[in-house]
């Protein structure tokens, strides 16, 4: 099974799926306007959450989450049994990606949105209480954001607000700044999660045709970007308590990004005088990254110098995935942790970060 | 070494004067009523320092704001880009990187004595290269003892 915990109890998954089988799923969970607006519009829940998951692509499910027919989870009971007890989990952070791909209606969004919460809050971490969870946010509406923020940010089981990677503008946009605001006033951390709006193109450049390209895109080219955004536009000089977690979308690229990104600052400071550091420490303040998919070479010797490039002690977050299968890269991630990393990465650094206690 | 640059009234605030002393090349700018000189050899890789935009600091407290001091304080090389502080040839390139050279700017003035000779009025300092006027105030540059040097392993020049 692709990305399996050591064996021992304690550890920490930062990023477990599980999604309604249909929006029959969160029919108790919508207010009456709603329940009419998807039935007479034959809205449905997509089957591929906006191509993000193609049922038969192998990347979708490992062969045993698909015998188990966790594409991903549908309810906390298969969880328990396949994922939650073999594995012996002390907490799992519950990832809904499935309103990602909602249409363009602000209105219906931000419905859909809450009805996802009040299922995942009623429905999983009432039944569980290994449970955490990232509540989802509307993206078309600012407002309507912090407020459902307001109304369920300080259930202490709700650590973090899922976003898309996948936007109409950059996180560090000024647009989303009370968004961010709130989540940080709410001790909640940013998850910034892989897909989003199939109109969102996964290239600065336009849209692309192929799962391929998408896939790539979410660990290499979106995140980076998002990464550039929020780091640029102060986004944690105004917010200094805010914490950012990336997930599903890599981690390899990150040195890299931050060597030309600080010396281009070098250069341009002035363009941006509230960066009152280099943007790698930034990073290395206020964002994380979750260990699914790995991204990693064959070779033991390379692969401990990208972990030695990356800090990987302190800034990475295990996470399964599950049930996504990412192929072999985290195996060699974990074969080249000493004990020390495998305790920060496996539970102390989540712990941590989502103030888990 | 003492190098007269100019005479201060030929030299106006917001100016700059490349001088040549034997091999090495020194930028002196007035910024205000302030003197900076450094050396015009940018210790990244040897650049003409001393020909490249002078900035102030600009600070904020938050996005979207801009303070920006009144006085220009940073050379930027021509070639990359490198930052310098005026005064102090501080880099601002990070940890390790080699400050300018810098050396000390005074305005003096002229000791009022040398007797006309033949028309021709003796300068103070180094009167061949520059007429002097008694009671003149000149702009001298210290480039020998004194001055202050810094450690700049590339910087020397």
């Amino acid at each position: 099974m692709t990305a399996a915990a050591p064996a021992g109890t304690g550890t920490i998954d930062t990023d477990v799926h599980c999604a309604p089988a249909s929006l029959a799923d969160l029919t108790p969970y919508f207010e009456p306007y709603w329940r009419t607006y998807v039935l007479e519009g034959g809205v449905s829940l997509s089957a591929t959450q906006g191509l993000a998951y193609p049922p038969q692509a192998p990347t979708t499910a490992t062969p045993e989450a698909r015998e188990a027919g966790l594409t991903p989870a549908r309810t906390v009971g298969d969880l328990r049994a396949h994922v939650l007890d073999p594995q012996g989990l002390r907490a799992a952070l519950l990832t809904c990606t499935a309103s990602f791909a909602c249409n363009r209606n602000p209105y219906y969004e931000a419905a859909l949105t809450r009805a996802v919460n009040d299922w995942m809050i009623t429905e999983w971490l009432d039944a569980d209480d290994r449970l955490r969870a990232g509540m989802v946010v509307p993206t078309l509406d600012t407002e309507a954001a912090v407020a459902e923020i307001e109304r369920i940010g300080d259930d202490p089981r709700v650590v973090q607000v899922l976003l898309p990677t996948r936007t109409d503008a950059p996180w560090g946009n000024k647009r989303h700044r009370p968004l961010l605001r709130a989540a940080a006033e709410h001790g909640l951390v940013v998850g910034l999660h892989a897909w989003g709006r199939v109109g969102n193109a996964p290239t600065s450049s336009g849209l692309t045709h192929t799962y391929l390209e998408d896939y790539l895109a979410n660990s290499q080219t979106i995140v980076q970007a998002q990464v550039a955004s929020l780091v640029t536009e102060g986004v944690f000089a105004e917010l200094p308590d805010l914490r950012v977690t990336l997930l599903e979308s890599g981690f390899s690229w990150l040195p890299t990004l931050l060597w030309r990104f600080d010396k281009d600052w070098k250069g341009v400071w002035r363009e941006v005088p509230w960066l009152d550091s280099k943007p790698s420490d930034v990073v290395r303040g206020h964002i994380r990254l979750t260990t699914n998919p790995a991204h990693l070479p064959r070779q033991a010797t390379q692969v401990r110098q990208a972990l030695d490039l990356l800090d990987a002690k302190a800034m990475l977050l295990y996470s399964s995935d599950h049930p996504h299968d990412h192929g072999t890269g985290h195996d060699r991630l974990v074969a080249a942790l000493t004990p020390d990393e495998r305790d920060a990465i496996f539970a102390g650094n989540a712990a941590e970060w989502y103030r888990l206690g | 070494m003492r190098i007269v640059v100019s005479r201060l009234e030929d030299f106006p605030p917001g100016e700059r004067r490349i001088v040549q002393a034997g091999r090495r090349s020194i930028g002196v700018f007035r910024v205000g009523d302030n003197f900076y000189a450094l050396n015009n050899y940018c210790p990244h890789q040897g650049g003409p320092l001393c020909l490249g935009t002078t900035q102030p600091w600009v600070t904020s407290a938050r996005p979207g704001e801009f303070v920006l001091d009144e006085q220009e304080a940073l050379v930027a090389c021509p070639w990359h880009g490198w930052e310098y502080d005026l005064a102090t040839g501080q880099s601002f390139l990070g940890p390790g990187e080699p400050p300018a050279r810098t050396y000390d700017v005074k305005v003096e003035v002229a000791s009022g004595e040398g007797e006309p000779k033949g028309g021709r009025i003796p300068g103070p300092y180094v009167a061949e290269t520059y007429p002097v006027h008694v009671e003149d105030a000149y702009v001298v540059v210290e480039t020998t003892s004194g001055s202050r040097r810094r450690e700049t392993p590339g910087g020397e020049g």
